[in-house]
């Protein structure tokens, strides 16, 4: 056999290896119900509750920040995350947060925000020239 | 009946629409003549002048587009959604080159522009090859068009055309209901539309003007090594398009490789990122490509000078370009969805980009296989101490390695085929994990197979400059970890090994360069750029030390935190009061506002034992209020050679907008007010001082009111004491026709009060005085992390010096390419 052939072969074993500890070291996104249950890191696919406040108030504590989410079968948890409220916070339409539930909080230690809205929503503003026109009209 | 609008430009549209389908159209028609200029060699050469002809109008119609689209956005026609979605009358005329790449149709046209100059450079360089390069070339470039279309067949709706009118994007009578319903209204619409949606302030900067395009002309470039390879097999001339392709696939690496540093760049100066590189799906997509075409340079190099590993090199060339377009499926389709931070939304172009990745990959896949018997493959073992052997072995660690990315990258794509719901929950750490152990044995590889000859070396040699670079490399990074404090980690200290390895090797044949051998220049170079960006990254990204840590509860890490014991990464700082950070003594001194832009010009001191100020400097990280985005923040760097220091404003008081809305009233502007009721000689005191009583004066008059007969105007002369200034003030009282009670306040501004004579209390013989204090402005504040990034320079550094080293092998190639 050639020795590149066995060098090839040995390659394709590694890539295999690679590909496998890839799916290995995945976890799946999961929900709060499924936090409480087994109290370990998970990745929890959810939206913010924008009718409930968040707290920040960096007087009191610049890394302390609170707020509701509501994960996909909709159950609402108070999540609290470590720094400050990432910008843009209210307008985001998901959240993508990595933590531990321990008690009735979720502590978040990363959180990745979509906000698609920002600039490729269309909602057109809207302004008059005359400013009338826009009590008869809006 | 039809609705008429008025106001609107419909030319450029047209103009732009036009030249749209003409782009797409002349695309074909070239790849079409130049396929049958390929296969019928007609003497007179008719196809081949058709297609050139139609390659010309092709870059015609492609400068027409960006001609029209640029009309458009700079002229404000907001009638047009792509002016109204990418920018506003506010945006200086530097940006609107900006506005133009910042959605997708226009990125898409900076690629097909990119590819329209490269063709021009293949019609007129390309010679022999050019018919079946070009044949490629312009089936490419027919593709790009057809993603600008937006033409509806069958009732698909083709691409995106960046000439769609808003109302038609837009569904303007759902927008404003009540004032649409008029028609009159709505034929004007217009006029109510009086600005765009703006540039994403993020962009606003000037990164955004270049890094786009030179990203952009790297993806374009990797096409052309494709269509070599592909014409190589086509016209069964395997051996002959690897010379050609090398100063391509080498320019192709260089720009590419260059954008993304740019990118990594903007992204560490501009961008809130805190780092260089953050594993993200979208800088990903693009290193995978550029990191298959390195991986095939390096086999096409075995493949010349041994005739080893062709089929390698070929499968290595085309499947690079095959993962562009991978990589333009990742980041426009939408599918990163929940892992990407700034990848595009979908367009509907879904099925579009897959097509386009099948039709690519289908081709590669039929004449590698069509050809496969006749490909030269050597059925001769290589020999162990040979170059070629350890080039080949190094690419397929380059091609596992992005295997690794490709994989986790792709993650969403697999979730989406199979309904799974796989995730990762340490990206960074997941990548830096595995690739530091590829790196490791990849720097080896690059400094090792230095030593060795094609074909075959002396061993005796070999082991002697091996050994003796590997003990440089020893002391070297022994030296490197005692001055950086690396050494926690084994396989850090393997990696910078390593990586010194590579540097030394190269650095030998560098030092031989010099002596004479000047061609070999160019490959150590870049290899030693690449040592320097592997200790650079290394250092960086393990010994980046965030220095803002919240200690002021004496070290007690957030609540509810206690348990991962992670202290908070951000620090409240006071508007003058100084807080010590690491070695720092950092005080907010001052802000400016230069609407929307807000710096905060932050001052860091060292003080040595005695006192003395060591060391002082000035940062202005800048927050801005964006009515659109809220507080978005770009940090501020100091720069030494050594080290950065990097500040960033991660939270700030929103600033209220005093042009905005007029007419405060007074109650905002003061507190409650003190009454008191007083005498002459009175004196009455207040938060900050005190009022003295002086007279009464039963004359007084009012500037712009005549008095009549009736009327009693009476003024309360004071004295108003502040700190150690006094401030004269006559508040007045006015009975009208002698019945109407009026009054006249005094402000003092300078002692931040308003006085008022309100009333004449003839029962108990006094007068009535109200003092209103302004408000106390809040304290100001700003939330900052600041982040010391230990040796980033050496990174820098090292991609400067790699980009370097692509630029002298692509003068040597062409000056062998001549020479034959």
């Amino acid at each position: 056999m050639k020795k590149t052939s066995i060098i090839g072969l040995i390659i394709i074993a590694i890539s295999i290896g690679v590909i496998i500890s890839i799916y290995a070291d995945t976890s799946t996104y999961g929900n709060f119900s499924e936090a409480q249950e087994k109290q370990s890191e998970l990745v929890v696919v959810s939206h913010l509750n924008k009718r409930k406040k968040f707290t920040y108030d960096p007087h009191k504590d610049a890394n302390y920040f609170a707020f509701y989410a509501i994960d996909n079968k909709g159950k609402e948890c108070q999540v609290i995350f470590n720094g400050t409220k990432p910008q843009d916070f209210e307008k985001s339409e998901q959240l993508v947060i990595t933590g531990k539930m321990s008690g009735e909080n979720f502590y978040a230690s990363r959180i990745l925000m979509k906000c698609p809205s920002k600039y490729n929503k269309d909602q057109v503003e809207i302004k008059a020239n005359g400013s009338s026109a826009v009590k008869s009209g809006i | 009946m039809d609705q008429t609008f008025s106001g609107e430009h419909l030319f450029a549209g047209h103009a732009g629409q036009f030249f749209v389908v003409l782009s797409f159209g002349t695309a074909l028609l070239a790849a079409i003549s130049y396929y049958f200029s390929t296969i019928k060699d007609t003497a007179d050469g008719s196809w081949l002048r058709i297609a050139r002809i139609a390659t010309w109008l092709n870059t015609v119609s492609v400068i027409g587009i960006g001609a029209s689209l640029f009309y458009i956005i700079y002229n404000h026609l907001f009638e047009y959604h792509y002016a109204w979605a990418h920018s506003s009358r506010a945006l200086p005329v530097y940006y609107i080159v900006s506005c133009f790449w910042e959605g997708q149709e226009g990125s898409f046209w900076l690629w097909t522009f990119w590819q329209a100059v490269l063709a021009n450079i293949l019609v007129w360089k390309a010679k022999t090859w050019e018919s079946p390069v070009m044949t490629i070339v312009m089936v490419s470039q027919a593709m790009l068009a057809s993603m600008l279309l937006g033409v509806e067949i069958f009732g698909e709706r083709i691409g995106s055309s960046p000439f769609i009118l808003l109302r038609d994007a837009v569904n303007l009578k759902e927008m404003a209901p009540v004032l649409f319903a008029d028609p009159a209204n709505y034929a004007n619409y217009l006029t109510y539309i009086q600005d765009g949606n703006g540039l994403n302030p993020l962009l606003q900067n000037y990164w955004m003007v270049i890094h786009p395009p030179t990203l952009f002309l790297g993806f374009a470039s990797m096409i052309v090594p494709f269509a070599y390879a592909i014409a190589g097999l086509w016209q069964r001339r395997f051996s002959e398009w690897v010379k050609p392709v090398f100063p391509w696939a080498l320019f192709a690496c260089m720009i590419l490789g260059t954008g993304i540093i740019m990118g990594s760049f903007w992204a560490y100066e501009a961008l809130n990122f805190g780092g260089f590189w953050a594993w993200d799906p979208v800088e990903n997509a693009s290193i995978i490509p550029w990191i298959t075409l390195i991986a095939a340079m390096h086999v096409m190099l075995a493949y010349k000078n041994s005739g080893h590993s062709y089929f390698t090199a070929t499968f290595l060339v085309l499947i690079s370009f095959v993962l562009v377009l991978y990589a333009s499926f990742l980041t426009r389709s939408g599918i990163l969805g929940e892992t990407s931070v700034h990848a595009f939304t979908d367009l509907g172009m879904f099925w579009h980009l897959v097509i386009d990745i099948v039709l690519f990959g289908l081709l590669a896949i039929y004449f590698l296989v069509s050809r496969w018997k006749q490909l030269p493959i050597t059925r001769k073992d290589e020999e162990t101490y040979s170059r070629e052997f350890w080039l080949f072995i190094g690419s397929l660690v380059l091609v596992v390695a992005c295997l690794q990315v490709i994989g986790t990258t792709s993650l969403p794509v697999v979730n989406a085929m199979f309904g799974t719901k796989f995730t990762i929950k340490e990206p960074i750490e997941t990548y830096n994990k595995w690739q530091t152990n590829f790196a490791t044995v990849i720097a080896i590889l690059s400094g090792l197979s230095q030593f060795l000859k094609y074909k075959n070396s002396d061993p005796g040699k070999f082991y002697k400059k091996l050994g003796i670079t590997a003990a440089i490399s020893a002391v070297l990074t022994v030296g490197a970890m005692l001055l950086t404090g690396v050494y926690s980690n084994p396989m850090l200290a393997i990696l910078s090994f390593a990586a010194f390895f590579t540097i030394a090797a190269n650095g030998d044949i560098l030092l031989g360069a010099i002596r004479g051998k000047w061609k070999l220049a160019g490959s150590s170079v870049a290899h030693i750029g690449f040592g320097l960006i592997l200790v650079g990254a290394l250092v960086a990204a393990y010994k980046n030390k965030v220095i803002s840590i919240n200690n002021s509860g004496a070290g007690i890490p957030v609540k509810d935190f206690e348990k991962t014991n992670k202290s908070g990464e951000n620090i409240m700082l006071y508007k003058d009061e100084p807080v010590q950070m690491d070695k720092y003594t950092v005080t907010y001194v001052s802000d400016t506002t230069d609407y929307p832009n807000t710096f905060y010009k932050v001052n860091y001191k060292v003080f040595d034992k005695d006192g003395k100020i060591e060391e002082e400097f000035n940062l202005y990280p800048n927050a801005q209020q964006n009515e659109k985005m809220g507080l978005i923040s770009s940090p501020d760097t100091k720069h030494y050679l050594t080290h950065d220091i990097y500040t960033h404003a991660t939270a700030a008081p929103q600033i209220a907008d005093h042009q905005e809305h007029e007419g405060h009233t007074e109650s905002e502007e003061y507190q409650e007010p003190l009454t008191f009721e007083v005498n002459v000689g009175d004196t009455v005191r207040y938060k900050g001082g005190f009022i003295v009583v002086v007279s009464v004066n039963k004359n007084a008059t009012i500037k712009d009111i005549p008095l009549e007969a009736n009327d009693i105007a009476v003024g309360m002369n004071l004295e108003v004491h502040a700190g150690e200034k006094i401030y004269p003030a006559e508040p007045l009282y006015l009975l009208k026709g002698g019945n109407q009670p009026m009054d006249f306040g005094r402000r003092v501004d300078d002692a931040g009060l308003m006085v008022r004579f309100t009333k004449i209390n003839p029962d108990k013989n006094n007068l009535e005085l109200l003092v209103y204090q302004k408000k106390v402005q809040e304290r100001k504040w700003i939330v900052m992390k600041a982040i010391v990034f230990p040796y980033i320079n050496l990174f820098w550094g090292g991609t400067i010096i790699m980009v370097a080293g692509f630029l002298l092998s692509i003068l040597r190639r062409n000056k062998e390419l001549k020479r034959n």
